[in-house]
């Protein structure tokens, strides 16, 4: 059976998608991961793809931050593991820590409403509904500049609060 | 120190790979360029792996509510497009690409399934992070694969057990409550237009109604929407319904019978002339379930068969 279309982007991309993987931090992993891809690929059950090339792109990237997750997730059970069997002083389950935690929706809300609502309805448009940038720009009568910078404003906002609870 | 992301787990978001992150998530993304900069250091994946993750959670922590005013004030003549949750590469190919955990952000909303009893039925729902979920009959809640530490309760009664973990707190939505779990076992309620929250272990924090409270071991909260009031319910009767043990405080009939519903399988209603009346105390699932009527006495109240159900109703 010939390749389908998004198969034969990924055959003309093989080479680029293994680059990628390995810039991404896959290292020798980087072959088996763009075979995963592939396999992935033939059990597709959807219909055609706007612009193939990123989708596959962006597919692989998914699998690193998959990797990263995983490895993050392992390494917190780790040391919640040693924690418990060696509580240290001050460490151990610190009431400020779980007090912070339940504060992040809230201070969350008032990061975004104090950015403007142009700023904030731009971010929630962009990062919550998955809306392309472009459109957004459209939607709001304003440049694709101003939606990046207004995502950046935003996101760091909400990373320096990130900081501040921690 | 791990071989991933080295230093770059704590402190400060690199800027420079938050932008990235912001950027590859759009159609448009530029791959080659991105490339090139992960290219230029090799830890740099690392940064980027972190603010993706980070970026995520902090866009998790922001309440789905829709930004005021903006859709009247958008300068388009042009209806607004349908607030989809389907990203421009929709999350159905994405999970069948890549399985179905930790997409990006324009596909984790689109996770959501929802998990519902019928009345008289009990199930129990484990999530993948360990923590658990028993359902009352009646009673349905939504959960998000994406995120399998969250969870709205839609109606119903539940019991949740909930695998602690500070970092990462479970979040619960109830009504008009947002839960956040301290380490815990507890109960929540809904029905009648109030919801309740009882623990049992451990402890939550409820939020709701511009305010926020630690509850305790042994410790309710109850909202109407308006007000929250605290209770004190004997931690041994809390999610006793799964042993066939309702208990009730300051409750009304009307809530009563919804909740018997629920439990038993068998319709009960409350007539409006009882339906407000206060109802305290403990009821007993399983007599009830060989003969309704005895509900009558308990209650202080009259029963009668009303179609395939029951009706409370003030004694004649």
């Amino acid at each position: 059976m010939p390749p389908t279309g998004l198969e034969a982007v990924f055959l003309d991309h093989r080479d680029k998608l293994l680059r990628f993987l390995r810039a991404r931090g896959a290292g020798e992993a980087a072959e088996d991961l763009v075979q995963d891809l592939w396999i992935k690929l033939g059990t597709r059950a959807d219909g055609p793809i706007a612009n193939p090339v990123a989708y596959l792109y962006r597919a692989a990237d998914l699998l690193m931050i998959d990797r990263y997750r995983s490895r993050r997730q392992a390494e917190r059970r780790d040391q919640l593991w040693e924690e418990d069997r060696h509580p240290l002083d001050g460490r151990a389950p610190s009431p400020e820590r779980e007090v912070s935690a339940r504060q992040e929706t809230a201070r969350a809300a008032a990061v975004l409403a104090a950015m403007g609502e142009r700023k904030s309805a731009i971010f929630r448009r962009v990062r919550l509904d998955g809306v392309p940038q472009r459109r957004v720009a459209e939607e709001f009568g304003v440049s694709l500049s101003t939606v990046e910078s207004d995502l950046r404003d935003v996101a760091r906002a909400l990373l320096k609060l990130k900081d501040e609870i921690r | 120190m791990t071989a991933f992301g080295g230093e770059g787990d704590t402190g400060p978001v690199d800027g420079e790979a938050l932008d990235w992150a912001l950027r590859m998530t759009d159609p448009e993304a530029d791959w080659e360029a991105f490339t090139a900069w992960l290219e230029g250091d090799p830890a740099r994946a690392g940064r980027y792996d972190r603010a993706v993750v980070e970026l995520e959670r902090m866009t998790r922590a922001i309440p789905v509510a829709a930004p005021p005013a903006s859709e009247d004030r958008r300068p388009l003549a042009a209806p607004p497009p349908p607030r989809s949750r389907r990203g421009w590469m929709s999350a159905a190919i994405a999970a069948a690409l890549v399985g179905s955990v930790g997409l990006g952000v324009w596909s984790q909303r689109d996770q959501s399934y929802t998990v519902a009893t019928r009345p008289g039925e009990q199930r129990t729902v484990e999530l993948a992070d360990g923590s658990s979920i028993t359902l009352a009959g009646g009673s349905r809640v939504r959960l998000d694969g994406a995120d399998p530490r969250s969870a709205a309760v839609e109606a119903g009664d539940m019991l949740f057990t909930v695998r602690h973990d500070a970092a990462m707190p479970f979040r619960v939505r109830a009504g008009d409550l947002t839960l956040v779990d301290l380490g815990t076992v507890f109960d929540v309620r809904t029905g009648g237009g109030r919801t309740r929250v009882a623990v049992s272990e451990g402890a939550v924090m409820v939020g709701g109604g511009g305010r926020s409270l630690r509850l305790d071991p042994g410790q309710a909260v109850v909202s109407d929407g308006r007000a929250l009031r605290r209770e004190r319910q004997d931690v041994a009767e809390i999610g006793g319904w799964r042993e066939g043990l309702l208990t009730f405080s300051d409750a009304t009939l009307d809530e009563v019978a919804a909740a018997l519903s629920r439990h038993l399988g068998v319709a009960v209603a409350a007539a409006p002339a009882v339906g407000t009346r206060p109802f305290n105390g403990s009821i007993e699932l399983a007599p009830l379930r060989r003969d309704p009527r005895l509900l009558g006495e308990l209650l202080g109240v009259e029963i009668r068969r009303d179609g395939g159900g029951w009706t409370l109703d003030a004694p004649r």
